[in-house]
């Protein structure tokens, strides 16, 4: 009985054994192979940059350095700041704007006109958004008039602070 | 019942961190950059111009530390002006320097205005004298000057001085050729008012 029963096993295995040889032929005989190279994907580039550190100017075009420069009724300086803009990316597009943050004047209101920073490229005043690289110029410009009366602001000053000049993405319309 | 309750309030909550992620997405995920500048200062020069009184010898700022107008003596008791006949005029001068600290073009000109002659107690000397200004390179010159002209309302007024440079006001006082007699030794005191003036230096004029 016990020998019936192993002799029963063995040839269960080897039938088994045999239908995996078939199996086996069958792969044997058909074989495709193919491949694909999806390439590699590049990040664009956004950035902008001082190029230099900013520079003043008298009414005559001339550099001056305004730490020493004393300003008096009818003089006009502009401080220009060449800012660097990077934009890469076939669909970029970015906003640039610049905010003057921290200024204090110690002149009298109306005896003094500065402006906001302005921003051009090429003598044009820029226009958002940007989608290109491109050199940008900031100017602010300060003038003591020449309606100043008296000794109206002798050796007053005016702290210009700080400005940020900020280049932040926008996301082009029916960009999913 | 209270397990729906939970359900709801737990529901909520997904719902609004949903919308508040959903609402702030965008602004994260896209790239900027910023960059700064600091323009600096920019400082008020100092409106400074300096007399020099002659023959007295005396100088000062027109601008006392506290704002007021300065007083100039051009003669004083050790520097007296000489006698004055109705031959004789006297001279004395003022010279005017720009020291202003500006950092660009900065001219001036020194104006001398109408005089006010004040007689001293128990004079009547002033109604006889008359003042004459010219202008002039250096007080050295004051008294052979022939160009004087009788100070009035329009006044006598430098050419422009330069940063740096100075001019002079000559004064001439004489009696007219009527002046009695009984003047001698009477005396009366002389004042001019000083103004210096900032020139235009803006291209399209100044109002």
């Amino acid at each position: 009985m016990k020998n019936a029963t192993l002799i029963k096993g063995a040839g269960a295995i080897a039938v088994g054994a045999g239908l995996l040889l078939g199996g086996g032929g069958t792969l044997a005989w058909w074989n495709a192979a193919d491949s694909a190279a999806p390439g590699t994907i590049v990040a664009g580039d956004l950035n902008v940059a001082k190029a230099g550190a900013g520079v003043w100017t008298d009414r005559a075009g001339n550099t001056i350095d305004v730490a020493s420069y004393k300003v008096v009724p009818g003089d006009k300086l502009t401080f220009t700041q060449t800012l660097t803009v990077t934009l890469t990316g076939d669909k970029m597009a970015a906003e640039l704007t610049a905010t003057g943050t921290g200024a204090s004047s110690g002149f009298t209101a109306g005896n003094v006109a500065v402006t906001t920073p302005v921003l051009t490229s090429g003598g044009t005043v820029i226009t958002n958004p940007l989608t290109t690289s491109k050199t940008v110029t900031a100017t602010i410009t300060f003038e003591f008039k020449s309606s100043a009366t008296g000794r109206a602001d002798t050796t007053a000053s005016y702290d210009l602070g700080n400005v940020a000049f900020t280049l932040t993405q926008i996301q082009q319309p029916g960009l999913a | 019942m209270y397990f729906h309750r939970s359900v709801k309030a737990a529901g909520l909550i997904l719902a609004a961190v949903l919308l508040g992620l959903l609402a702030v997405q965008g602004t994260y995920a896209l790239w900027s950059s910023s960059a700064s500048a600091a323009p600096g200062t920019v400082n008020g020069a100092d409106f400074i111009v300096n007399l020099l009184g002659s023959p007295s010898g005396q100088s000062t700022s027109m601008t006392m530390a506290d704002g007021s107008a300065a007083s100039l003596a051009l003669t004083t008791s050790g520097s007296p002006a000489s006698e004055l006949t109705p031959s004789a005029p006297i001279y004395a001068s003022v010279t005017a320097s720009n020291d202003t600290d500006a950092g660009g073009t900065f001219n001036i000109t020194l104006a001398a205005g109408e005089p006010i002659i004040r007689n001293e107690v128990g004079s009547n000397l002033a109604q006889f004298m008359k003042v004459s200004a010219v202008t002039a390179n250096s007080s050295a010159s004051c008294s052979s000057a022939n160009n004087y002209q009788e100070l009035g309302a329009a006044g006598v007024t430098t050419a422009s001085i330069a940063k740096g440079a100075s001019k002079v006001i000559c004064f001439k006082v004489h009696l007219i050729s009527s002046t009695p007699s009984t003047m001698a030794g009477q005396s009366a005191n002389v004042f001019v008012p000083l103004t210096a003036t900032q020139v235009c230096g803006v291209p399209s004029g100044c109002p």
